[in-house]
């Protein structure tokens, strides 16, 4: 209880402090505008920002779903086949690291501009945080699980389906909720490098245009939806969790 | 041994298949291992970019000055959370959803505020490696076994002598993790900053290579720049190997 009102407190000082600031002119409203500025100017850009965030969403959902989907299945494929670990691990290691940024300009040249290559870069950055997660989490599933199982002539369909899986599962999650932000992200930042629509040329375009309040605005309704996202992704898992036991 | 042989095996099929890909493409967008060598050499002799080491040089001092900046901020915070109870139960979950927000969406504002020079650049590496190193120091604190703590000021320890004996030995593992992780994440913020929009800098010549179409020079760039990259991780993981040996 007293959390949650120091955090409101925290919340409010701050607003306060910024509007002070802003109107003692310590700082140009030309570059940072006061929060009373920048409420009115969530209504004014509501129209096309929101349908930059629904553009924005659509391929991060798109983004999200491909990178699941490949993550979890290579995780799976390449975490219980000991030989392909072996010779891939290096190589994933060094994908995932490396900045993908370096590779946006090559990815826009050859995709073009629009909703392939945000698509791809949101991919890019969702699938490897989920499939390493899973790979490390097949690779140390309880090897006496496994020995059972086989012993007791589960066929190799079962091993997958009644074993792996459900000691996965955990990890999956972890990986899902990592990989959202990445695949966000991805996206974001091919709007804003190569975008002709969506949240992160909005925002592009409101710096561009010196349109302080409204770039303000914008951030923080970017910001509202993705702290929603994982907020309620969190709450799933904890609801699944619990159900596993 | 076979295992070493199928991984050389596999990297050169793969600059093979980049190879035939790269000739069969359009010149403009493909280039082929053999073509990025005499670019790489063209780079490295100064021939193609003259201003390659200041551009590098600006790239370094700005993740220089990001991270510098991120390690005091990031400490500072992160004590401060974790030392005080309700401070740190009340901003702790504030910080941890912030972090959740994909830190590129302040690049504009900060690039607005900033100007397209060195600050804005420094800035958002400053943001996106202030986190883990704050998250880090709030987990490592969460590790120091409190009875230790109690032990130790029992026996007449002061606060220096308990924070230097007792909790940073126990947290210094997640810490040191941390602050190689916050490495890597300003390296990547000023890369990131430098391609969304800059003058000067690695992604300055990276971006010109790129919408001239050079495409040669352009890989050769970013051959460059993750060499950068690359040498940074390396620095960080040798401090991070010394740190932990001199906890055991």
């Amino acid at each position: 209880m007293t959390v949650r009102l120091l955090q409101l407190a925290t919340v409010i000082a701050g607003l306060a402090g910024w509007e002070l600031i802003a109107r003692l002119g310590w700082v140009d409203p030309l570059f940072v505008p006061a929060p009373s500025a920048v409420a009115p100017a969530l209504f004014t850009i509501s129209g096309g920002a929101l349908a930059g965030l629904a553009d924005t969403l659509g391929k991060t959902a798109v983004a999200y779903v491909l990178s699941v989907v490949l993550g979890v299945s290579a995780g799976v494929a390449i975490g219980s086949v000991r030989l392909l670990r072996d010779v891939l691990s290096p190589y994933v290691i060094a994908l995932y690291g490396i900045p993908k940024i370096l590779v946006l300009p090559w990815i826009v040249l050859l995709l073009g501009y629009g909703t392939t290559p945000a698509v791809f870069y949101g991919v890019l950055h969702g699938f490897f945080p989920i499939m390493v997660l899973v790979m490390g989490a097949v690779r140390d599933v309880d090897r006496t699980l496994v020995t059972v199982a086989q012993s007791l002539g589960a066929s190799t369909w079962q091993l997958y389906w009644k074993v792996l899986l459900p000691a996965i599962v955990p990890s999956v999650l972890g990986g899902m909720r990592l990989g959202v932000v990445f695949c966000l992200l991805g996206v974001l930042v091919v709007e804003m490098f190569a975008g002709v629509r969506g949240m992160g040329h909005v925002l592009g375009s409101y710096a561009n245009g010196f349109q302080a309040p409204e770039l303000f605005a914008a951030t923080a309704l970017v910001s509202v939806a993705s702290i929603a996202i994982v907020l309620a992704l969190d709450h799933v898992n904890d609801r699944l969790s619990r159900w596993r036991g | 041994m076979t295992v070493l042989g199928l991984r050389l095996g596999l990297l050169a099929l793969l600059l093979a298949a980049w190879e035939i890909a790269g000739r069969m493409m359009n010149p403009l967008l493909g280039v082929p291992p053999s073509a990025v060598l005499p670019s790489l050499r063209d780079l490295v002799l100064l021939r193609s970019y003259p201003d390659l080491p200041a551009s590098l040089w600006l790239t370094i001092r700005e993740i220089a000055t990001a991270y510098a900046l991120a390690v005091a901020a990031g400490l500072g915070c992160g004590f401060m959370l974790g030392m005080h109870r309700l401070i740190g139960g009340a901003w702790g979950p504030m910080l941890a959803a912030l972090y959740a927000v994909p830190a590129v969406v302040w690049y504009p504002s900060l690039m607005l505020f900033f100007g397209l020079g060195a600050a804005s650049k420094i800035a958002f590496g400053f943001l996106l490696g202030f986190f883990p190193i704050a998250l880090a120091v709030l987990a490592g604190i969460r590790q120091v076994n409190p009875q230790l703590v109690v032990v130790a000021r029992a026996y007449g320890a002061g606060t220096v002598t308990v924070f230097r004996k007792v909790m940073l030995p126990a947290m210094l593992f997640t810490l040191v993790g941390g602050l190689r992780t916050g490495l890597a994440l300003c390296v990547i913020g000023v890369v990131v900053g430098e391609i969304l929009g800059s003058k000067a800098g690695m992604g300055a010549l990276i971006n010109h290579a790129y919408g001239l179409l050079r495409t040669g020079d352009y890989v050769a760039l970013v051959l460059v720049t993750l060499a950068l990259v690359v040498g940074s991780d390396a620095l960080a993981s040798q401090l991070e190997r010394r740190a932990c040996r001199w906890t055991e």
